[in-house]
């Protein structure tokens, strides 16, 4: 390791983001949009957006494997895989094999270090928190009580729902508060016909996924250079037509309009740097991915936001007389009540009928069944909820392999739609528990001298209790729809990572005993530096959980630019 | 996790996107160790006869009619790039082994009819539990090859890479299945 350090003294910002990820990207708009100079640090490379999309209009011939993985694929990408198997989008997804970690448990960590981070590549469902979900901890006596309630981020999901662009309908439930929506995408013959009999006989509401997809761009959407979704589901590869959100499509570009937005790639962040005497972070030590060249920025105010771990790790990592055990972990609370939402489970079924019916377009969302279970009148001997994604689709000719036959009418056979068949797959809410946790191995090192991640955490009884409604409840409304073969199933190694959505390491509360940051997402110890990803959720929810990142940022960077002004950062 | 338990995964959530042989392919990989010449060996993986029966095979099962066959479109050359890149070992092993019954029997000499029922026979004899199998791998590499293709796909669907819309419609008599290109 090169251990000359070039300190950038003409390298001094207002604020520093780390991550140029879903949350950063917020970061960066928010901060550049008020004014101030920002210095954006991303570990991985550069993606650029539309240019770099390599795979986005390549079609199945032009694959070396046909979209398959290879063995020297699946080798890099043993966590990844899941959602890396397909040629196309493998090079959004992170080599496992190059960046390493430990399983003192199970755990799959999901990443992707490029520009855009995971915003490239996730699920794009998109649902608001409700007042319950932060609530819940305190009324049960669940870890601690969040130090905000939804009223107060109501403004803040207004604010980003508008420029983020979602799709939905709709519904005026308590369950799933909504949001300000674009139009929602359209369901098959079969789904609706779910939705009628799941209403009529279970008086359970569907509706359409609520996702992050354009489907009627608004003025500052189409200033931005994105367009309205054009069903190609490809999304995975990029999306030439800026037409889901992600960084690259929208908050980078808005704070590059700015002009105060400076980004540097391949720049490792290591730890921050404390000045001593002020009791605030100062700067923060990168070091080049390629180069190995270790520097220093500066600035008044740093927000991490290089994803749960990642950003937890930097605060682990940064040690120093006052915080001999990571920056702001006065409460030892740095890494615990790591959680994530539990999945891989469900019912499917096969659809009789329906033979006429058919769709045009390969639509990138689903189905969504909110939460009922212990809500409104319903009581279970588990604590919290789940909700299911799904939906219903024809076979395509991969189930030939399957059927007996070949020749002249097989081949034929295949060129036609398929019987459809439907899945229908929960995901549950996990407690945050303090012994679910990760922490740094000193003496496991990466190939940059840095320490490895270790995870220790596993579902609870909580969990495995849910896990059990969560597979009758499925197969009960595809029962109740008439449909065929139902399978509930259960993957019996389903564990933590697996859903991605990973946080509470660093979470929320009002007592600096037992939180590491306050309602603002400050560091409580630490007061300019800022973690607005997934670290800070006191608890978990039961829906995805990328709009309240967003959310949470914007109004962390607001409150920061007012600090700023009042002179108190 | 083991290679098993991740590929469990990967069928379990895209429940149904992959047929059940393909996850017995990908379960594979578990009990396969990865050997340095399964990967990037350059060279024939089958010999010319192999080679020669297994494009025979493949037009039995894709034949070419009104639209191109099996062979038309490559499957038997890419057969081998998807067996020496994605396979492992004992399938490989399996495969091979199929292929070389095949050849005892002297399959290439054989009437149109007998090589038909020769296949019926393997499809009967194979393992219905979806462990790797010659019928199994064989069928499943032809199917994807060809319907992969640009011969195959133009040929056999309505392909429509950028569709613009989606919306629920009522199928047309003969409707040939729509094509978006979004599987890799
Ligand atoms: C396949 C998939 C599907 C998903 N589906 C959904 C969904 O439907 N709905 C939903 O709400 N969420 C979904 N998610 C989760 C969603 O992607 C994450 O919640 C979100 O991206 C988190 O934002 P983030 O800013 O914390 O992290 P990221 O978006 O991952 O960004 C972190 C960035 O920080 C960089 N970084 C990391 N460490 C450092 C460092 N030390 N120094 C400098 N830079 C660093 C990374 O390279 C990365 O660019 C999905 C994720 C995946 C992978
Ligand atoms: S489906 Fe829509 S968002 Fe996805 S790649 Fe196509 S146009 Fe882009």
């Amino acid at each position: 390791m090169n251990l000359n350090i070039k300190a950038d003294q003409g390298q001094t910002y207002d604020a520093i983001v780390v991550g140029s990820g879903m949350t950063g990207g917020w970061a960066a708009k928010e901060l550049t949009e008020k004014g101030l100079k920002v210095l954006m640090l991303e570990r991985g490379y550069e993606i650029k957006h539309v240019e770099d999309y390599k795979t986005a209009f390549k079609d199945p011939w032009e694959f070396e494997h046909r979209g398959k993985i290879s063995n020297v694929a699946a080798e890099e990408h043993y966590a990844t895989m899941y959602f890396s198997a397909k040629e196309g989008s493998q090079y959004m997804f992170t080599n496992d094999k190059e960046h390493p970690y430990v399983q003192k448990r199970p755990f799959n960590w999901i990443r992707a270090y490029h520009t855009g981070g995971k915003s490239l590549v996730w699920g794009k469902h998109t649902y608001r928190w409700n007042q319950e979900d932060f609530l819940a901890n305190a009324k049960q006596g669940i870890g601690i009580d969040w130090p905000i309630r939804y009223e107060d981020l109501v403004p803040w999901y207004s604010y980003v729902e508008k420029f983020v662009g979602i799709s939905g309908q709709a519904e005026k439930l308590a369950v799933l508060p909504d949001s300000h929506f674009q139009p929602g995408m359209a369901m098959t013959a079969p789904e609706i016909h779910l939705k009628n009999s799941v209403a009529q006989k279970l008086n359970r509401p569907i509706t359409i996924g609520r996702v992050a997809h354009l489907t009627n761009p608004q003025p500052w959407h189409t200033a931005l250079g994105r367009a309205s979704c054009q069903f190609r589901n490809r999304c995975t590869r990029g999306c030439p037509f800026g037409a889901y959100f992600s960084s690259l499509a929208a908050t980078l570009p808005a704070a590059r309009q700015t002009n105060r937005l400076t980004v540097v790639h391949n720049a490792i962040v290591q730890e921050i740097i404390l000045d001593d005497k002020a009791q605030k972070a100062k700067g923060v030590r990168v070091i080049d991915q390629n180069t190995m060249e270790v520097r220093e920025f500066y600035a008044k105010v740093i927000f991490l936001n290089a994803g749960t771990i990642g950003s937890t790790s930097i605060l682990m990592n940064s040690k120093s007389a006052r915080f001999p055990n990571g920056l702001g972990n006065d409460s030892d609370q740095l890494g615990r009540n790591l959680m994530d939402h539990h999945l891989a489970i469900g019912a499917r079924a096969d659809i009789d009928g329906f033979e006429n019916d058919y769709y045009f377009g390969a639509r990138p969302g689903s189905l969504y069944i909110p939460r009922f279970r212990n809500w409104g009148n319903d009581k279970r001997d588990y604590l919290r909820g789940f909700g299911y994604q799904g939906g219903a689709s024809r076979a395509d000719w991969s189930r030939g392999a399957a059927e007996t036959g070949f020749g002249a009418d097989f081949k034929k056979k295949m060129t036609q739609p398929g019987p459809w068949k439907i899945n229908l797959s929960g995901f549950g809410e996990v407690l945050p528990d303090p012994n679910n946790r990760f922490y740094l191995d000193n003496n496991q090192l990466d190939k940059w001298g840095q320490p490895q991640v270790v995870f220790d955490a596993d579902f609870g009884e909580n969990e495995r209790a849910m896990r059990k409604d969560i597979m009758n409840d499925g197969a009960e409304m595809l029962e109740a729809a008439g449909f065929k073969n139902v399978v509930a199933y259960d993957n019996p190694v389903a564990h933590m990572g697996l859903g991605i959505h990973e946080m509470g390491t660093a979470r929320m509360g009002k007592d600096p005993k037992t939180s590491v940051l306050n309602k603002f997402n400050q560091v409580h110890a630490c007061k300019n530096v800022f973690v607005t990803d997934g670290s800070g959720m006191t608890s978990a929810s039961n829906v995805n959980p990328s709009l309240t990142y967003m959310a949470l940022t914007a109004r962390a960077a607001d409150h920061a630019v007012a600090q700023l002004k009042a002179r108190n950062l | 996790m083991t290679r098993r338990e991740a590929v469990t995964h990967v069928a379990w959530i895209l429940g149904g996107v992959f047929s059940a042989p393909t996850i017995q392919a990908m379960n594979r990989w578990q009990e396969m160790s990865l050997s340095p010449n399964a990967v990037h060996q350059t060279g024939a993986f089958l010999t010319e006869t192999q080679h020669e029966i297994m494009a025979r095979v493949a037009d039995l099962i894709i034949p070419r009619t009104d639209t191109p066959g099996a062979v038309d479109a490559g499957v038997p050359d890419f057969m081998e790039v998807m067996l020496r890149d994605c396979y492992k070992k004992p399938a490989q092993d399996a495969f091979l082994m199929g292929v070389d019954g095949l050849e005892k029997k002297g399959f290439l000499k054989l009437s149109p009819g007998e090589q038909t029922a020769t296949l019926r026979q393997i499809e009967a004899d194979a393992p219905k539990d979806g462990s790797p199998s010659f019928w199994l791998i064989t069928k499943e590499l032809t199917l994807l090859v060809y319907y992969t293709s640009e011969a195959g796909i133009k040929a056999s669907f309505d392909y429509q890479p950028i569709p613009g819309r989606f919306e629920a419609i009522k199928i047309k008599p003969g409707q040939k299945d729509f094509m978006y290109g979004n599987q890799a």
